[in-house]
């Protein structure tokens, strides 16, 4: 299966800080499914920056869809952006648009028509269970629906990689499950999912391959390893 | 569509909040100076029109009126025989006093003043028929009389207008300048304060033009509320500025009024002011933007 992230030997610093993600190597093939942990502040967020363009690599090669993004012209990003959707630990909502306007705004950004948006966004806010919700402002909703926002948001463009950080944080169980399917769904439908998370029974349950992360240096933890998600073994960097 | 792509809640700014008065204000200058260096302009054309296209035949006061009328006469005859005369007028000796009271007063009725007999020429300056040739032809006719063709006082006249008119353009310019300044300074602002909502549209994959097209289209609305209302405020002022212009001592200056043509031009500022705005947010938006990931 070709690969659709291919890191080698990439490092991180910000500004002339000290390097914050060290010597990181791996693939991700189309269609796979992984989990990305490790403990707070270990580089998962700069990780993830990498991945959705949010920043450029200070060393090493990064390959997204095959192609080389440190050469790539900026004019290219939007369209390897639209291929990615990204959950926010944060949400990133826009508070002055409504549920709805917040969902849409990736079909809008490519000129999709007015009636498809509808349909589309209807049917996904059904989906992550917000359609009493349409019409209200990321504010005035609580951090579960504002999250749900952001995964919809996130998914409806059907992009071939998704991203999410801490998907299931601020959700209950119910919801935590319900999503983790979608994010199944759309993994069975080709895209290929990394997910960031601290939920150990979520990661146990699910049971797909691990990237750890710890000190900025990065294991792959395949499938029939036991106890993926152990994150005191972490520290034991494996180069 | 288009309302909902420009919907980033930038009219929400502090920023956005003062632009529209600044901007009125600018208009307001603006259209003052246009409308100002239109008339200017009307008054330069007026006076060098006289310059162009007119001469003054001066005829000696006689000794009495109906010597006068003899001699303007003759020279109203001699006028229709010229190659390169146009047409001649005797100006009555009630305008010609009308037009010393402003610097005569009440003496320029008095019967008792000798004034001079005047005859306006419209001459074909096609024609080779100089004052001085003029002179030739008459004085024989009517001894004493001159031919005064207004260049030498009517020249500087106009080279003090026109150097006003350059002024009134460089202010114009200058507004023009400051306008822009400000558009570049609030949309930088603007975009400091929306980097958030920037970075989410770029990573839904929202083009740099898509990002700029929002804080055109809000430019370009600031410009025509700014332009509005300056141009409310600047009309009174111009109306009284006409008004002033209408009851002045008849004969100081040419006649000089706001006329369709300025009013149009005044009201052009609106729409031009606002392009400004949106083409200057538009090229300020992208050149920062180029600098993000």
């Amino acid at each position: 299966m070709a690969e659709v992230v291919r890191f080698e030997n990439v490092g991180l610093r910000y500004g002339l800080g000290p390097e914050v993600l060290h010597d990181i190597t791996f693939g991700l093939e189309a269609s796979s499914f992984h989990f990305l942990i490790g403990p707070s502040g270990a580089g998962k967020s700069s990780l993830l920056r990498l991945m959705y363009l949010a920043h450029r690599q200070t060393r090493g090669l990064i390959s997204l869809f095959g192609r080389d993004v440190s050469t790539l012209p900026r004019e290219q990003f939007p369209k390897i952006r639209r291929s990615i959707g990204v959950v926010f630990q944060d949400f990133r909502l826009l508070p002055h648009l409504s549920a709805f306007d917040n969902v849409a705004l990736p079909l809008r950004v490519v000129g999709v028509r007015e009636s498809e948006i509808r349909r589309h966004v209807e049917e996904l806010l059904v989906w992550v269970a917000l359609e009493n919700h349409m019409d209200v402002r990321p504010p005035t909703m609580s951090g579960g629906q504002q999250q749900r926002v952001a995964i919809a948001r996130a998914v409806i463009a059907r992009p071939k990689i998704l991203y999410a950080d801490e998907p299931t944080g601020n959700v209950d169980d119910r919801i935590a499950d319900r999503l983790m399917h979608l994010f199944e769904e759309l993994n069975r439908l080709g895209t290929t999912v990394v997910i960031a998370t601290h939920n150990e029974a979520i990661v146990q349950e699910f049971g797909w391959p691990v990237l750890k992360i710890d000190n900025g240096r990065l294991k792959i933890i395949p499938t029939d390893e036991p106890n993926p998600v152990n994150l005191t073994e972490v520290g034991e960097v494996i180069d | 569509m288009f309302f909902r792509q420009s919907n980033l809640a930038l009219e929400k700014d502090d920023t956005n909040q003062f632009l529209p008065w600044l901007i009125a204000f600018m208009v307001l200058l603006a259209a003052l100076s246009v409308a100002g260096l239109l008339m200017l302009n009307q008054i330069s054309s007026a006076f060098e029109h006289g310059i162009r296209d007119t001469m003054t035949i001066q005829i000696p006061a006689g000794q009495n009126s109906r010597a006068d009328e003899i001699h303007v006469r003759k020279a109203l005859t001699a006028l229709k025989q010229v190659d390169g005369v146009l047409s001649s007028k005797h100006i009555a000796s009630a305008e010609i006093s009308d037009l010393l009271k402003p610097w005569l007063g009440e003496t320029a009725d008095s019967d008792g003043l000798p004034l001079p007999q005047i005859i306006d020429v419209e001459v074909d300056r096609s024609s080779d028929l100089s004052a001085e040739k003029l002179t030739e032809l008459v004085a024989p006719i009517i001894p004493g009389t001159t031919v005064d063709n207004h260049s030498i006082w009517l020249t500087s006249l106009v080279d003090t207008l026109r150097s006003t008119e350059l002024i009134a353009t460089a202010v114009v310019l200058l507004i023009t300048l400051a306008t822009i300044g400000t558009v570049v300074f609030t949309t930088r602002t603007g975009m400091g304060i929306h980097r958030r909502t920037i970075e989410v549209w770029h990573f839904v994959g929202a083009q740099d033009e898509f990002i700029a097209r929002q804080f055109a289209l809000r430019a370009f609305i600031v410009g025509l509320q700014g332009g509005f209302v300056g141009i409310l405020l600047a009309a009174p002022i111009l109306y009284l500025f006409d008004f002033i212009l209408e009851n002045l001592e008849e004969g100081l200056l040419p006649k000089a009024s706001l006329d369709v043509s300025i009013w149009i031009s005044v009201g052009a500022i609106i729409p031009i002011i606002a392009l400004i705005a949106m083409v200057t947010a538009r090229s300020t938006v992208l050149k920062t933007l180029k600098k993000m990931v």
